[in-house]
């Protein structure tokens, strides 16, 4: 066909002005975070030069090797933060497992009840669970500031682990009760058949099954706890407490920093949820619909 | 029913409950996690309101009735403070319309690479909302920002200007919402991209036979399959840029002067700054009840629009 005449259809057109426009798109979601790790892997001159350079010159790993080798550098660069990067990452990364573990240890069974089990509160428990999506973390924020702070676990992770798990929590339930539904019950009653007790059931029959939906519900929990900032702020203040996002915020009011360096802090701050969200895209993308369409 | 209870009993012999005691003891850690840490404490920040207590330790919450909120309603940061959130909320809200309607229009189109930009939508949804404020500021910095050098080079300024500290208050607002809009978009996105998906083929094709233009056939048959979802994520965004506390934190700290102090900042303002819990408290009230509002408006509207849920 000549080109003429491809040029008069939509057929041809249509997919190359929605390629351009995805195009935009992909490069509007992209940049910033490309620009962040175009700093974080730059020689702290290059980033504070101007005009800016778009693309640096030679790739430096310096930023990162200051914060995984923060105690060596401590006395060079003499700021504090940079030594707590370390740490906050490893608080991180306890309190968030621990959150999506405790999700799975609590929702599961309390899932199973609302999927299977015929008992007159299970609506009642739905109700609630669905109710306290409507409750502003920022009306939490006083009382439970106090509750910690009188039973002694401020600057704990146990204190973050704790209230991050109930507010991750309704929503677990709810997803994998949806999971839940799903899974014929024939598996069940076959494993009843077998006389299976109910623990020997859900660990090798259901939750194997299920195990799609347990990992993204798990994740979801995961994520949010990684991410969460108030309550972080407010109850950890320490070295042996403080996530990692509390750790990055609190760099950026401190201009002495060197730049490159709280990018690279930054980087490794959004690579876990990130590289979640990538690996789970599907999971997560239904997981979404399904909460705000459905609940 | 009767048959799945025995079935039940049968399976756990060890333990013989009966169907609702081992639903409802199925349910207790999470019932006892939610009561404690969310039913409770939005009780006793109602009761919290009614006081005056500093947050200092020993200091005994004092009962002065409705006075924190008479004293705040006839504050002027409190009117200010609400019209900040109005002005974000709104400015974010028809944003995240545009360009969330407009992508997830794209996104449905059949093009190559299409399965990967749809992977990148998830990429600022996950992105933690202090770092969102990072990357922000230095696209947005006064000396080394890439803004400038770019707006520069297009003749849109003609010297480098402070963007976060800038004396013009519409502009830090834009700066605020053009971050928050980033990294809520994609919510919009993927919610309004499987709406238009569960659109019958057969819809389409029908009013091709009707010989309706483009424009009719969004206007006629997209647009009201994708009201529903619309519905949906306008309010979810609303709760979400009302609650916005990270990015404010990181980006403007409420500044310069107020002109970014939203009700939430201010009320964690009033809380841990000025240490006053009890107008605190009174503020957590405020915006907990435009959020009641807000969010019996939302599950109404899922109500009575089942279409979406199938």
């Amino acid at each position: 066909m000549r080109l003429a005449n491809r040029l008069r259809h939509a057929w041809f057109w249509r997919p190359l002005i929605a390629g351009s426009f995805g195009a935009l798109l992909a490069l509007y979601l992209a940049l910033p975070v490309v620009w962040l790790v175009r700093t974080s892997l730059m020689a702290e001159i290059d980033a504070m030069s101007v005009p800016p350079r778009i693309i640096p010159e030679k790739v430096s790993w310096e930023a990162y090797a200051l914060l995984f080798n923060a105690s060596a550098s401590r006395p060079l660069i003499g700021v504090q933060e940079i030594y707590e990067v370390l740490p906050s990452l490893g608080n991180s990364t306890l309190v968030a497992v621990s959150v999506a573990f405790l999700n799975l240890l609590f929702g599961a069974p309390a899932a199973y009840a609302l999927a299977r089990l015929t008992f007159a509160a299970n609506r009642w428990f739905l109700f609630l669970y669905v109710l306290t999506r409507m409750v502003p973390l920022v009306a939490l924020m006083i009382p439970l500031y106090l509750v910690v702070r009188s039973i002694g676990l401020l600057n704990t992770r146990t204190a973050l682990i704790v209230v991050h798990t109930a507010l991750t929590l309704p929503f677990t339930v709810w997803l994998l009760k949806e999971y839940f539904s799903t899974v014929p019950r024939d598996l069940e009653d076959a494993a009843r058949v077998d006389r299976c007790n109910w623990l020997r059931m859900m660990l090798y029959v259901l939750l194997p099954v299920a195990a799609p939906g347990l990992i993204a519900a798990s994740m979801f929990a995961f994520m949010f706890s990684w991410n969460e900032f108030l309550f972080a702020l407010l109850f950890t203040n320490t070295i042996a407490s403080k996530t990692v996002t509390v750790a990055v915020a609190g760099f950026i009011s401190d201009l002495s920093l060197p730049r490159t360096v709280v990018a690279a802090a930054g980087v490794l701050a959004l690579l876990p949820p990130v590289f979640v969200a990538l690996l789970l895209q599907r999971q997560i993308t239904q997981g979404l619909v399904a909460g705000a369409v459905k609940g | 029913m009767v048959t799945s209870v025995s079935a039940g009993r049968k399976g756990r012999r060890h333990v013989d409950l009966s169907e609702p005691t081992f639903g409802v003891l199925l349910n207790t850690p999470t019932l006892l996690l939610i009561t404690a840490l969310m039913f409770y404490p939005i009780l006793a920040s109602l009761w919290g309101s009614l006081h005056f207590q500093r947050l200092r330790l020993g200091s005994l919450p004092k009962f002065v009735g409705y006075k924190n909120y008479a004293d705040i309603l006839g504050r002027e940061e409190f009117w200010e403070a609400l019209r900040v959130s109005a002005v974000f909320g709104g400015a974010t809200l028809v944003a995240v319309t545009v360009l969330g309607v407009g992508a997830a229009l794209v996104l449905n189109e059949e093009f190559p690479g299409r399965g990967f930009v749809r992977a990148l939508v998830l990429v600022p949804w996950a992105v933690p909302p202090v770092v969102n404020g990072l990357l922000w500021q230095w696209i947005f910095d006064g000396k080394v920002g890439i803004l400038n050098q770019l707006f520069l080079d297009m003749g849109v300024i003609d010297s480098y200007r402070s963007w976060l500290a800038n004396p013009n208050p519409a502009i830090v607002m834009a700066v605020l919402v053009f971050a928050q809009v980033w990294k809520t978009v994609p919510f919009a996105i993927i919610v309004l991209l499987a709406a238009l998906q569960a659109i019958p083929v057969d819809l389409h094709d029908a009013a091709r036979v009707d010989r309706a233009g483009s424009w009719a056939r969004f206007r006629h048959v997209t647009l009201p399959w994708l009201t529903p979802a619309l519905v949906v994520v306008l309010i979810v965004e609303t709760l979400t840029a009302f609650q916005t506390f990270d990015l404010i934190y990181v980006l403007t700290g409420g500044g310069p002067g107020t002109t970014t102090t939203t009700l939430v900042w201010l009320t964690y303002l009033t809380a841990f700054d000025r240490l006053d819990l009890g107008h605190g408290n009174a503020y957590a009230y405020i915006i907990a009840m435009v959020q009641f509002t807000l969010a019996a408006a939302y599950i109404f509207s899922l109500r009575s629009n089942k279409s979406i849920s199938q």
